[in-house]
């Protein structure tokens, strides 16, 4: 990837980067050519004009690296503007966005939450965690055990007793948990732009949330 | 305490009463005779000297009286042959050496009687005390003090073991994630720190607030300001151990103290080559010189030690059929990595940290689990002990005449400076860090950073080292060296705790996660892995992926033996331990690391099952690797917590770890798990988990409906069938035991009583082989008054143990036989043929209970599972109208064929010997837990061709 000419347009890149005061840093051309490394032929190495170009799920999922990983399909899914898995490259910076060390907290539970929301109602519910749980344990669970590990689930941070977990429930479980989220993604290193994403994925989630 | 000081004190005078005989020998043999007598007059000294404080004035008389019987037998034979020879000199170093460790050791156990005083006061401080009282007591009795750090002592013995153990359990991944904050750290901070002290020392000087006699130029001062500057390893681990800051800030301290060693070593030669040559002939060139020694020696001990560790990585490729020495390999290269830099003047710190880090996944890829096991506990216990020495010998170095050179501006300037610098330097150098660290350092970081700047023995060691002519104030830097090291080891060592905790620094918990984190954790650990792998961010140093690219391609390939487990070492380990069936029953999944875990009981469950729940520490006093569910049994009573903790069981059982998740921690006197043991243990416990959902389903064959109530009955039967076997099992024990034993019995299970009571009046079923059909006058008393009797009977809480329902899983019926096999050919090893142990018929029982359960109805189920066992059973089981309900067949089945059981227990003829020595041996004299007597029964499994005989021993 050696070159180095224009790739983006400079309201892109102002875009990108708003509202940081460091220059270009290197992650972020990194992970739009590691974008257009998962598939070549379909994105252009030119994104001044904007391209619509979405990458299908089927490439993301079949990478040898993510080959065991239990959540891959759920974390293109939730990410993804259609839901299917098929991203953009602002989805793709998005997800980058979220989970770095940048991201507030309540950004990241956000996303965490929704992920484990498989069926997309905005709780989670039995059914959910058994499927994180399976998912998990690889199925190596009975369902009498993963019913009683939900059940205890359920107990501990489910308080307004209506037998699923809200969003505020789930953040109310984090709070309690001081660690929880706190130093995760270690490795990711996103220096700019995340600021940009994280305030435009903020504007996209629930706003009284996290107002300030 | 005086005991030990009793014992220095003997040691130091011995050494004394030597050394004045040692140039009286040397000439001829002629003048052996007087410098034998001086050694005894100098024993009879030491015993007068003794005398006094001695505890046990009959042991110290004793001993005189020995010296003087020898003194005066050796008056009367002359120069004949002598019964009893003194051989002190011949012996002096090895024993005082000897004798130096086991004070330092002993004075540890001291140290730990007492939890509060180690909690609060860290053990380096206790150590440097002790060394002051033993100083003075040396002095005291010798008038000189004969013993101090020794630098050659040091750097060639001492500091390398602790460098060695830290670099080899460095945790790699965290150190290098942090190297850049590391090498600022260690160079700059280094740097600044020698320069500043050093020029504002010479300042302090020049003003006139150090004392004139304090004799030196700019350049003196200057490597006085080197050595003192550098943080000390040895003094961080042994502090910052004790307050578990988090781990990164750790790293970075300890990573900055073992790095700093090449700037320190540079600096020091350079300086001391510019106090030879003189400040005003030191040329523009030797700067240059200096600077490029500098990255020589850093290199270049780099370099030394991963060439080192390539070396050790290769050797243990072919190391297969000498297993034995695999340590001793580790060890030698680790160590001549460090005389090899030594050798060549480079950075021999350097040399062994990295080797040891080099060479670490390569080496325990290689060696065998025991060699692994070894390497582990050898380093530490070395690590520990030079620890213990070096702080000990530094309180002793203080007390000593000739180095109280004191100088309060110096003492207290250098003091002022050294914290000064290092809190500007910590913060000027994390405000240019955190523009780059992804992770800013915080401002309470940077306070603890500061303040963890402990200067330790490589200072003192250093400064000893100085040539008196050359640097004049020598004595002077000495005495503040040692007033500095005090005061940052005891004063900031006892500080920083109540700082850290008033700072409310991130410490590293061990707080248990509830199950939401556990669960919500380790499902975003995973997300959080996927999201890297999909942006391809495998860590975010471009060279650490071609690194491991590099790595995998041909370093390991290199480095690594191709196959490093084998199938037929495997087979090996099954038989020498001749548990190979149970092992099969456990690893029919076929993971070679876990059954090769497993062969080796009493290691994998000292270093796999660390958590301390009372179960696991049972058990890794005893060494039981057979338990076949560790997980169920949990003697923490309480419904809700117990089920609690069972789930968390469950979870921890079974979650299974992202690629990438690494947990690093660096201690001394605590191993941790390695990830890859970690990931072994879950791995073997997936294992053992999916093998005990096939027992249970082969179990519950047909049995849907009530599931939970029905596994909880289930849990409480087999614990009924499994009771009665504690006093059958309890007289095995030991012969001397067996008295105590029998009245306790009573109180520990509630069975017993039951047994007793029924079992009293009748005899006959102890000749049950003889008379196969029962006499109606052995039939027992009804069932009903027996449950009346059962402690379970009255209620799910008098349960002895609380046993979940997964309990039932422990052996399945199809699996008797494997069980068996392997007990009987454990038999055959431990013992000649003995007669079949008295359990036997219990665990049959279990499982007859089982067939009976599965048959379906009453009385027939009870008949037929009965009659498969012949003998009383039969009789008995036909005697009864059993209840129609199922549960409350099998339970008076179970109860009846406790009863010929328990009878035998009753007589009082000693149980078999052999049966004491092999299962059964390393059980504690008394035990309430029934978990134990539980797996014990799994263990003592009987052989299943001697069935007809194992029915015999039920009479003894």
């Amino acid at each position: 990837m050696g070159n180095k000419q224009t790739v983006f347009t400079a309201q892109q890149l102002d875009a990108y980067q708003d509202s940081n005061p460091q220059p270009m840093a290197v992650p972020w051309s990194r992970l739009f050519h590691r974008y257009r490394d998962l598939a070549p032929q379909l994105v252009p190495l030119d994104y001044t004009s904007k391209p619509d170009v979405k990458l299908p799920y089927e490439l993301i999922g079949s990478m040898p690296e993510l080959k065991d990983n239990p959540f891959r399909q759920r974390i293109a899914e939730v990410f993804s503007e259609d839901g299917e898995g098929n991203m953009t490259l602002d989805d793709f910076l998005d997800m980058f966005s979220v989970l770095s060390e940048m991201a507030p907290r309540d950004l990241k539970a956000y996303y965490a939450f929704k992920i484990y929301d498989f069926n997309n109602d905005d709780y989670i519910c039995k059914a959910d965690l058994e499927k994180t749980l399976n998912k998990l344990t690889r199925s190596e669970l009975t369902a009498e055990e993963v019913r009683m590990v939900c059940e205890k689930v359920m107990d501990e941070a489910d308080l307004d007793n209506d037998g699923r977990l809200s969003l505020e429930d789930f953040q109310h479980m984090i709070i309690r948990a001081p660690d929880f989220l706190r130093c995760s993604m270690h490795h990711i290193h996103l220096t700019s732009g995340t600021s940009y994403h994280c305030k435009r994925l903020c504007a996209a989630s629930p706003g009284q949330m996290w107002a300030s | 305490m005086r005991s030990l000081a009793l014992l220095v004190l003997a040691a130091a005078v011995g050494e004394a009463a030597a050394l004045g005989a040692a140039p009286a020998r040397a000439p001829a043999a002629a003048s052996l005779r007087p410098a034998r007598e001086d050694a005894e007059e100098a024993v009879a000294v030491a015993v007068a000297v003794a005398l006094p404080r001695s505890a046990d004035p009959a042991a110290v008389e004793a001993a005189g009286d020995e010296a003087h019987g020898d003194a005066s037998s050796h008056h009367q034979h002359g120069g004949g042959y002598k019964i009893v020879q003194w051989e002190w000199s011949y012996v002096q170093t090895p024993y005082i050496i000897a004798i130096w460790i086991l004070v330092a050791s002993v004075a540890k156990i001291l140290f730990h009687f007492s939890q509060r005083v180690t909690t609060v006061v860290p053990e380096s401080c206790l150590l440097i005390l002790l060394g002051l009282v033993l100083g003075g007591v040396v002095l005291i009795a010798s008038k000189k003090q004969l013993y101090q750090l020794d630098p050659g002592l040091f750097f060639l013995f001492l500091l390398p073991t602790i460098v060695g153990d830290a670099g080899y359990f460095m945790p790699s991944r965290l150190f290098f994630d942090n190297l850049g904050a590391i090498l600022m750290y260690a160079v700059v901070g280094t740097l600044w720190n020698a320069f500043c002290t050093g020029f504002c020392l010479y300042g302090m000087k020049l003003a006139g607030v150090i004392d004139e006699k304090v004799e030196g130029g700019m350049m003196e001062f200057l490597l006085f300001g080197a050595l003192i500057s550098a943080v000390d390893p040895v003094a961080v681990l042994a502090v910052f151990e004790e307050v578990h800051v988090n781990e990164t800030l750790f790293i970075i301290v300890f990573g900055e103290s073992l790095l700093n060693d090449a700037v320190t070593v540079v600096l020091y030669k350079v300086y001391i080559s510019f106090v030879e040559v003189g400040p005003g002939n030191v040329q523009t060139a030797d700067y240059f010189k200096g600077v490029a020694s500098f990255l020589i020696v850093s290199i270049g001990g780099t370099m030394v030690g991963l060439i080192f560790a390539v070396i050790l990585a290769f050797i243990t490729r072919f190391t297969k059929r000498v297993r034995i020495i695999e340590p001793l390999f580790v060890f030698l290269l680790v160590y001549l990595a460090y005389l090899t830099a030594e050798l060549f003047s480079l950075s021999a710190i350097l040399s062994m940290t990295f080797c040891g880090i080099g060479t670490k996944k390569y080496v325990e890829a290689n060696i065998s689990q025991k060699s692994r096991t070894t390497v582990k506990y050898t380093m530490k216990t070395l690590a520990s002990i030079a620890e213990t020495i070096i702080f000990i010998f530094l309180g002793i170095s203080a007390v000593d005449k000739s180095k109280w050179a004191w100088d309060t501006g110096l003492i207290s300037c250098t003091l002022i400076f050294i914290f000064v610098f290092r809190a500007l330097g910590v913060v000027g150098q994390t405000w240019v860090l955190n523009w780059f660290r992804l992770v800013p350092l915080e401002k309470i970081d940077q306070v603890v950073m500061s303040y963890g700047g402990l200067r330790g023995a490589v200072a003192f060691a250093l400064v000893v080292l100085l040539d008196g002519k050359q640097v004049k104030a020598k004595d002077y830097f000495v005495a503040t060296t040692i007033v500095v090291v005090f005061f940052t080891v005891m004063f900031q060592g006892l500080t920083i705790k109540p700082l850290v905790k008033w700072l409310k620094v991130p410490r590293s918990t061990n707080r248990k996660p509830t199950l939401n984190e556990e669960i919500h954790e380790r499902a975003f650990d995973h997300i959080l892995a996927a999201v890297e792998d999909i942006a391809g961010l495998n860590g975010y140093h471009h060279w650490r992926d071609k690194w491991e690219q590099f790595d995998k391609n041909y370093l390991s390939k290199l480095l690594m033996r191709k196959s490093v487990y084998h199938k037929g070492e495997l087979w090996e380990v099954y038989q020498k331990i001749n548990i190979r069936d149970a092992i099969s029953v456990i690893d029919q999944g076929g993971n070679v690391l876990t059954s090769a875990r497993l062969s080796l009981p009493s290691m994998a469950s000292r270093t796999s099952f660390s958590d301390v729940t009372n179960v696991t520490s049972y058990l890794r006093e005893n060494g039981s690797g057979v338990c076949l569910d560790l997980q169920v049994i949990d003697p923490v009573s309480g419904g809700k917590l117990e089920e609690e903790t069972e789930t968390h069981h469950l979870l921890t059982g079974n979650l299974y770890k992202p690629r990438r998740r690494y947990h690093a921690h660096y201690s001394r006197h605590f191993m941790t798990m390695g990830d890859k043991e970690r990931q072994d243990r879950e791995v073997f416990q997936r294992n053992m988990r999916s093998r005990l959902e096939s027992f249970k389903s082969t179990r519950y064959k047909g049995k849907t409906r009530h599931k939970k109530e029905r596994s909880q009955k289930k849990a409480r039967l087999s614990l009924s069938a499994l009771v009665p076997i504690d006093p059958v099992v309890a007289p095995l024990e030991s012969e001397e035991e067996k008295s105590e034993d029998e009245p306790e019995k009573d109180d520990d299970v509630g069975i017993t009583f039951v047994a007793n009571k029924n079992d009293l009046p009748k005899e006959s079923p102890k000749e049950r082989p003889k008379s196969v059909c029962q006499s109606p006058a052995v039939i027992p008393p009804s069932p009903t008054c027996a449950e009346k009797h059962l402690p379970w009977k009255g209620g799910g809480g008098t349960l002895p143990v609380c046993v979940s329902m997964e309990t039932t899983k422990i052996i399945p019926i199809d699996l008797q036989q494997a069980w068996n096999q392997s007990i009987s050919s454990l038999e055959s090893l431990a013992s000649p043929p003995a007669p079949a142990e008295p359990q036997h018929p219990r665990v049959r029982t279990l499982g007859r209970v089982e067939a009976a359960a599965r048959g379906g109805n009453g009385a027939s189920a009870g008949a037929k599972g009965t009659g498969g066992g012949g003998g009383s059973g039969l009789a008995q089981s036909s005697q009864f109208q059993f209840p129609s309900e199922e549960d409350e067949s099998t339970q008076t089945l179970q109860e009846q064929e406790t009863q010929p059981l328990m009878s035998s227990v009753r007589p009082p003829p000693p149980p078999p010997p052999s049966s004491s020595s092999q299962v059964t041996g390393r059980r504690p004299p008394s035990f309430n837990r029934n978990p134990c007597v539980y797996l014990r029964s799994l263990v003592a499994a009987p052989p299943a061709g001697s069935e007809p005989r194992s029915r015999g021993p039920t009479q003894l």
